[in-house]
């Protein structure tokens, strides 16, 4: 983290002690140690450890690294992992842009579409998830209604089919969150942009080439940060819509870390899973930060 | 001064809280689990149709005890599965365990989870259940579990109204039925249901087949870890005949993402959509409460498992689970100890328990039962559920329950991509021979 | 509602009336957009329509007939059936760890925020930068040492338990948005303030809190959404049927209705009522705080 030094006097009346001791970030930190960077050394600590989740813990050293790392099992879900962020990215971001600048028009008939968009984040993923599954189902899901061949299918027991499903069901999650974004994206390019341009004569299409995409690159930046990281936790819809199946077609590391500790009963295992998860969520944070200005030390007014 | 004074105050006070937090954690492991109250015992049993038997069963003990209650919460199977595992692990677990025996109750026994109930429950309580039911709740020759569910024998049952419709017979033999399956397709009818969205249904296939090819032995050699038992020729030959069976059509289309929980796989069958289903009892009580008219109407069949030519297992043999199991938790209170093993004693054995298991169209696992089956509703499918448990030869327990946890865990899904033809039987030899010993 | 006159708009509501300030709109007819729209209207709402209609369906007839017809005689059963099933508790269960969590992280979180924007020495500054590398960790990650953690603590199965790490997890991003808030307020108002001769605990309370409330109100929305949805930490860290919030009594549902399709889907409708009353009463409020900070 690049963090700039805040500025120092700057000619107010410094004489006081500026600001209140760092005491006051006490509990925050205090909750934020013990349960999130104890149990983060933890995960290093049990990933060297043989645990079953009954007997004690005992120590084994990195046996754990390497049994998982040669596991074919680890890389199909490392990369399945992968897979869902790209085809997320490539699923959501251009269905929410559209979305976004169409919702973000005044007339009063999109305002409603916009209403009805939003209701998808009223579910838990918990609800999303077992709603899809009773739809999809292929003999008593909603297939029936339409006699349409192509959605009878096994949407969430065909291997070739199931990773496609559930890059939908997150996708018809969270579009809604996306589309909000680029809606205030939208919303607050100057409109004085597409009068000067219209005096230009540009069209729709270049002006959504010149103005809305770049003045939407900041939003886009957002939108996307929150997508990958996402996209890394994604474990309550997966595990409730496939549990992570058929065969391994669906088993991200999220789930393949729970299935190892809480199934297989393989602490240890499971531990060097959540090391890996959180080697990549660190990196891809860190990646997206330097774009995203998230670290700024200092508001955008100060040092004028 | 002012700032690195505070700065070592701020570090010293972050290791205060990591100091207090390592003290609380240091003194927090021993006492026993308090869940539930004082002196009352805990169960936990499993959803779905025997739930309400089980709980009728500690409504009337509580009622005739009112000093030695017991409280009841239930658990969806799969859900369960992974909660009881935590629950002992954090010293939590209910007073009274619920399980299948096998592979997790040895995970129990080696870390001292479960009590020793040699001296504790009486041959007045042991005789009562079949001797075949009682010995899988040993561990050497010690007891740790008592029986407390119908006998669960995995049976074909199928509907009789589509095999006339094609005018076909049930097949006996391996080879009638893959012939049968063009033909309950050309009538537009699935030839088989599974729900493979929950696995443990796909085994079922797995341990009949690999049964009547090669006989119990093979299994057994699993169960001693000896090195390469899974790529006996009978895993082979038995996967590959799985995989013939999916390339014939003979599974319904998206058998994979069909679930037990939602009951889907029998509602394939009495809605006549599907002509056959390979499963446990708990099939017939799902009939019974998704269309009693089904069963009344006699469109019901249920038959055994085929025979393989040239196989060396017995046609008699059966796989499933001989029953459900109750265990008493080392970590409860002596009280609540106290209240489980008056219930174990007198709560399984009476005549209202072995009715109410009746009732719900499940096999008591006891003797002396067949003049109770014959005066049932429906003495001839409960006479025959009763008899090709009684007189097998060999009864083994479902495998995933038989292993342990980790080679239970991966035997499932390695099976599950057997079906889905993402591996050959070599593979899955291969990848199960990996797990041997873990 | 998130702007101070200082500085440019980042409203992020809708609202219904066109205010006029906003890029010229065309008011010839932009079909293609129209369609596609109404394509993503069908894909939102046919799945919606579903849920809705099965709960009302019977279960007797449920595998037979067309699963978008009305039913031909709806039935309330199936909420009945769900309510029966200690739904009640579920939801308070919610409540009480939403509320808990919330009010907790709000606390501290603006303790740590108004520090790190007000405060000076490299301590605070250490301070933010763990936050800010809390953002990146992967919350599922850490369940395993937590559990273990909170088995040790004895807060194993109990609502305490699942409050506490949800306070945790809901500190960076609370903590960041507050300072991004607070920043953006002149600093001269504190020190004025400081010179009249109020406490740095005075200046917190008159002129910091009546700053920030919009800016509290939109991150307690988003870590109550948080909190409300939680599904990994309940699943995990609690077993009672006492003890069980909203996410986890829907997975328990399945269960408990075998074969029963039309009373899971009335569960889930019945989890989802909070938020739609939520969503009526206070849309605004609501679309801001899912976009809590989200939105520079």
């Amino acid at each position: 983290m690049n963090s700039t030094p805040p500025p120092t006097g700057t000619g107010t009346a410094r004489g006081y002690r500026a600001g209140p001791s760092a005491w006051w970030t006490l509990p925050a930190l205090a909750f934020f140690v013990v349960f999130a960077l104890i149990p983060l050394a933890g995960v290093a600590v049990l990933s060297l450890m043989a645990w079953d989740g009954l007997s004690a813990p005992h120590w084994t050293g990195l046996r754990n690294w390497t049994r998982v790392l040669a596991d074919p099992v680890t890389g199909h879900a490392a990369l399945l992992s992968l897979k869902i962020i790209v085809l997320s990215w490539l699923v959501q971001t251009p269905l929410s842009l559209f979305l976004g600048i169409f919702t973000a028009g005044r007339q009063r008939y999109r305002n409603v579409l916009a209403v009805l968009y939003f209701v998808p984040l009223l579910f838990s993923s918990a609800a999303v998830a077992i709603a899809f599954k009773a739809i999809l189902d292929p003999n008593f899901g909603i297939s029936r209604a339409v006699g349409w061949s192509f959605l009878s299918r096994d949407w969430l027991g065909d291997p070739q089919l199931v990773l496609a499903t559930v890059v939908f069901v997150i996708a018809w999650q969270f579009i809604p969150f996306h589309t909000l974004l680029y809606q205030a994206g939208v919303r607050q390019i100057p409109a004085s942009l597409y009068e000067a341009s219209m005096i230009d004569g540009a069209g729709p299409v270049q002006q959504f080439r010149w103005i809305t995409l770049p003045q939407l690159r900041y939003t886009l930046v957002t939108s996307s940060t929150l997508m990958v990281v996402g996209s890394l936790t994604y474990f309550d819809v997966v595990f409730v819509l496939t549990g992570g199946g058929p065969g391994y077609s669906t088993r991200l590391l999220p789930l393949d870390m729970y299935l190892t500790g809480f199934s297989a009963n393989d602490m240890g295992g499971a531990s060097v899973l959540a090391a890996i998860l959180v080697v990549a969520g660190l990196l891809v944070a860190v990646g997206f930060t330097r774009f995203s200005g998230f670290n700024r030390m200092q508001s955008q007014q100060e040092g004028l | 001064m002012n700032r690195s004074f505070r700065r070592r105050s701020a570090v010293a006070s972050i290791v205060t809280a990591l100091a207090v937090v390592a003290g609380v954690a240091g003194c927090g492991s021993s006492g026993p689990g308090s869940s539930g109250g004082a002196d009352s015992a805990t169960a936990w049993i499993l959803t779905g149709p025997t739930e309400a038997t089980f709980r009728a069963s500690f409504d009337a003990w509580n009622k005739a005890h009112p000093d030695e209650q017991i409280k009841v919460q239930s658990f969806e199977n799969d859900a369960y599965k992974q909660k009881v595992r935590s629950a002992v692990g954090a010293g939590q677990a209910p007073t009274l365990i619920f399980g299948w025996a096998g592979g997790i109750l040895k995970s129990y026994v080696d870390a001292g989870a479960v009590d020793d109930l040699t001296g504790s429950i009486g041959s007045d309580t042991t005789g009562h259940f079949l001797p075949s039911v009682t010995k899988v709740g040993q561990i050497g020759d010690k007891l740790y579990a008592v029986p407390n569910n119908g006998v669960k024998p995995a049976v074909i049952y199928y509907n009789k109204e589509l095999f006339q419709r094609i005018g076909a017979q049930p097949p006996t033999t391996w080879d009638q039925l893959l012939q049968l399956v063009p033909r309950f397709k050309a009538a537009n009818i699935a030839p088989i249901t599974v729900s493979g969205q929950d696995k443990w249904p796909l085994l079922m296939w797995e341990e009949y087949l690999v049964d009547r090819i090669g006989g119990p032995d093979v299994m057994r050699r699993v169960l001693a870890n000896t090195p390469d038992a899974w790529s006996d020729p009978a895993f082979i030959k038995a996967n590959t005949m799985i995989q013939q069976l999916v390339d014939a059509g003979g599974f319904v289309n998206g058998f994979s993402s069909i679930s037990t929980k939602t009951g889907a796989d029998v509602a394939l069958l009495y809605t006549g959509k599907a002509a056959m289903n390979l499963n446990l009892p708990s099939a017939y009580q799902t009939i019974q409460t998704g269309d009693p008219s089904f069963l009344s109407g006699g469109k019901l069949g249920y038959l055994p498992f085929p025979a393989v030519a040239g196989g060396k297992g017995d046609v008699k043999n059966v796989v499933g689970n001989p029953s459900n199991y109750w265990s008493v938790s080392a970590k409860a209170s002596q009280q609540q100890k106290k209240i489980a093993l008056d219930y174990l004693r007198g709560g399984l054995t009476t005549d209202a328990y072995t009715d109410a298991l009746l009732k719900i169209g499940l096999v008591p696992p006891t003797t002396g039962v067949q003049a109770k089956l014959a005066s049932a509703s429906d003495a001839p499918y409960l006479t025959t559920i009763y008899d090709s448990a009684q007189q097998a030869p060999s009864f083994q327990l479902s495998w995933d329950q038989a292993l342990s946890p980790a080679q239970g865990d991966a035997l499932l899904t390695n099976l599950q991509q057997v079906f889905l033809k993402q591996i050959t039987p070599t593979q899955f030899s291969a990848n199960m021979n990996k797990t041997l010993g873990s | 509602m998130l702007d101070l006159d200082t500085q440019p708009s980042t409203s992020t509501d809708l609202p219904v009336e066109p205010t006029g300030t906003t890029a010229v709109r065309r008011y010839r007819g932009n079909v293609p957009g129209a369609v596609g729209g109404l394509v993503w209207l069908a894909i939102v709402i046919v799945p919606i329509y579903f849920i809705v209609v099965t709960s009302f369906r019977r279960q007797a007839g449920f595998f037979a007939g067309n699963p978008l017809a009305l039913p031909t005689d709806p039935t309330l059963d199936n909420y009945a059936a769900v309510i029966q099933h200690d739904f009640v508790r579920y939801v308070a269960n919610s409540v009480i760890v939403t509320a808990a969590a919330v009010a907790a992280t709000l606390a501290v979180s603006l303790l740590a925020a108004y520090t790190v924007v007000r405060g000076t020495g490299r301590m605070v500054r250490l301070t933010f930068s763990v936050f800010l590398l809390g953002l990146a960790i992967p919350l599922h990650a850490t369940i395993i040492p937590l559990y273990y953690l909170i088995t040790r603590l004895r807060l194993y199965d109990s609502l305490l338990g699942l409050i506490l790490p949800s306070v945790a997890f809901a500190i960076p991003v609370t903590v960041l948005i507050l300072v991004n808030f607070l920043r953006d307020v002149p600093q001269e108002l504190f020190e004025s303030m400081r010179m009249d001769g109020a406490s740095e605990w005075q200046t917190l309370i008159r002129l910091a809190l009546p700053l920030v409330r919009p800016a509290l109100v939109t991150v307690a929305i988003y870590d109550g959404l948080n909190a409300w949805n939680g599904f990994l930490f309940p699943l995990i860290l609690t077993q009672s049927e006492s003890r069980r919030v909203l996410p986890l009594s829907l997975w328990a549902f399945q269960g408990e209705f075998t074969v029963q399709i039309p009373g899971v889907l009335a569960a889930v409708v019945l989890s989802t009522l909070p938020m739609v009353v939520l969503y009526v009463l206070g849309r605004r409020y609501l679309v801001s705080g899912l976009t809590a900070g989200f939105s520079r």
